[in-house]
């Protein structure tokens, strides 16, 4: 019998399991293969970069976090940073320590509700419980620390807010200690499942060749083959005194290399080897950090004029590179404040290019293997 | 070769970054030359409006894996109905964040397809990111202006 419709379009999102977040794309399917992908944004602008040139310096530090939830400590780390750069400011050695603390409780908060969300789309829908409910152990700490569970304000231009409480490293060491224990778990349940491997293993290929080309960074570039790792590159915080590896395709590690380059089983399979790897990173910070002041003694904030400049910083968040262009003309507000979000090239370009003969099926755990967060799309 | 040898006007703001300033014309040249040469990552396009000089100013973001080093390559175009030549052939990423300029400052890029909407819908006023729109009076005209009680 002939097929009455050859083609059809297919809305995903936003308000669909498959899209993370608010956004959405508009797909072409022919049987139940895709034809065609575009990305549609624009149910999440805030006028954030608007906004910042509005305020002085120290009121947009409130503002920037907002710009990943998920993740939102790598956009207090970026601006602070291009502040300080900017000022010419060094900041104390206790602070630096504290900032990659911080930093890296962040990425493993965002790689457990990635991981748990990739593991979601394929039907593993106890993975994504996991994910979230041990989060909330990491922001249970956050909580004590900054005070906050989700948006945090805690790193400043200058070091951070305040010193973390005494009994941080107790507290830390056993919310570390309990996410070791739960690791051999999600592998058991994700990565060494036959029903993962066999939907995630060869789809939603980023050819090595390309992997650079097209803009891609962090997790997702180093499934791709590249040992390339911001924190590394170009060390800020603390990174440079801390001994750790930066894992990539084809070494995984003890878990199996099934299949050619960057798709959705080796993108799970990195981010869970970064997650052994935060969890080292935190516990080295929390016996290396050395005591003094977290703040630089610096003039009252409503004073603040930054000197005019130019001024590019970029922080490797669980996503990839989040970089701050941050633009002074020596006034008490920045002229200009533009930010790089990862997801900007994956969400979009990538995608959209990827998407090209997948299964409708496999459409849904490639864009959340991406790791795309909306709202550093529009900001 | 790094950036400071193809291009001896380059300015070096710190360690690792360099700005080069230029004009509309080079800017392609620019870019080839410097992605030929290891600076492969294109990181991302940037406008400012220096609405006191009557210029936008676009900003290339590049970056080398090899050399790890971020060139800046800045030039000035018009506020007003200047247009600029779409780089999206050398990388494809860079289309995303002209549709985003010519939306949000009004910058025309030629060559390049799908500069329609993208962010905004069916937006009739200045583009928003021009230093001249101001948000407070848009806002309240928009919003909290209390319609009149006619009388019947």
């Amino acid at each position: 019998m002939k097929p009455i419709v050859k083609e059809y379009e297919l809305f995903i999102g936003p308000n669909h399991p498959g899209a993370t977040g608010n956004m959405s794309y508009h797909i072409w399917v022919e049987g139940d293969k895709v034809k065609k992908a575009e990305t549609r944004v624009g149910y999440l602008h805030r006028g954030f970069e608007k906004l910042m040139e509005k305020r002085i310096w120290m009121q947009n530090v409130p503002l920037v976090c907002r710009i990943c939830v998920p993740e939102p400590d790598v956009n207090e780390a970026a601006y602070s940073m291009a502040v300080e750069d900017l000022m010419g400011w060094e900041i104390p050695e206790r602070a630096k320590y504290i900032r990659t603390i911080i930093l890296e409780m962040a990425r493993l908060s965002a790689h457990l509700l990635t991981v748990g969300g990739i593991a979601a789309s394929l039907g593993i829908y106890t993975a994504a419980q996991w994910g979230v409910g041990d989060r909330d152990y990491l922001l249970d700490v956050f909580e004590q620390i900054t005070g906050a569970r989700v948006y945090h304000i805690y790193i400043w231009p200058g070091g951070v807010r305040w010193d973390v409480p005494k009994n941080t490293k107790e507290l830390l060491t056993k919310v570390l200690d309990y996410l070791e224990k739960r690791m051999p778990l999600y592998e058991d349940l994700i990565i060494k499942n036959k029903v993962f491997i066999r939907r995630a293993a060869d789809v939603g290929v980023i050819p090595k060749d390309k992997a650079i080309k097209w803009g891609v960074t962090g997790p997702n570039l180093r499934s791709a083959g590249y040992q390339l790792d911001f924190r590394k590159l170009e060390p800020y915080a603390a990174y440079d005194k801390i001994d750790f590896e930066v894992p990539y395709y084809p070494k995984l590690g003890e878990y199996e290399v099934l299949s050619e380059g960057s798709d959705i089983y080796t993108r799970t399979a990195i981010r869970m080897l970064e997650m052994q790897q935060s969890i080292n990173i935190i516990r080295q910070a929390l016996k290396d950090m050395p005591e003094g002041d977290v703040l630089l003694k610096h003039p009252q904030w409503f004073a603040w004029k930054v000197p005019a400049g130019y001024s590019y910083v970029r922080v490797e968040s669980s996503k990839g590179e989040f970089g701050y262009f941050v633009v002074s003309d020596g006034g008490k507000k920045p002229v200009r404040v533009h930010v790089r979000g990862p997801s900007y090239t994956h969400g979009i370009n990538v995608m959209e290019t990827i998407a090209k003969g997948l299964n409708v099926a496999d459409f849904a755990p490639t864009a959340i293997s991406l790791d795309v967060c909306p709202p550093d799309i529009e900001r | 070769m790094m950036a400071k040898e193809l291009f001896p006007e380059a300015q070096e703001l710190r360690k690792g970054r360099i700005r080069i300033e230029t004009t509309k014309d080079k800017v392609t040249e620019i870019v080839k030359k410097l992605k030929e040469n290891g600076y492969e990552h294109f990181v991302m396009l940037s406008c400012v409006d220096w609405i006191k000089d009557g210029k936008f100013e676009l900003v290339y973001h590049m970056w080398s894996y090899e050399y790890r080093e971020h060139v800046m390559i800045s030039i000035k175009v018009d506020r007003d109905g200047d247009s600029m030549v779409t780089l999206r052939d050398l990388f494809p990423q860079i289309e995303t964040y002209e549709r985003e300029i010519h939306e949000m400052f009004g910058v025309n890029f030629v060559g390049n397809p799908r500069l329609g909407e993208f962010i905004l819908e069916g937006w009739p006023h200045m583009p928003p990111m021009r230093k001249d729109f101001d948000t407070e009076k848009f806002v309240n005209e928009i919003y909290y202006k209390i319609p009149e009680v006619k009388e019947e």
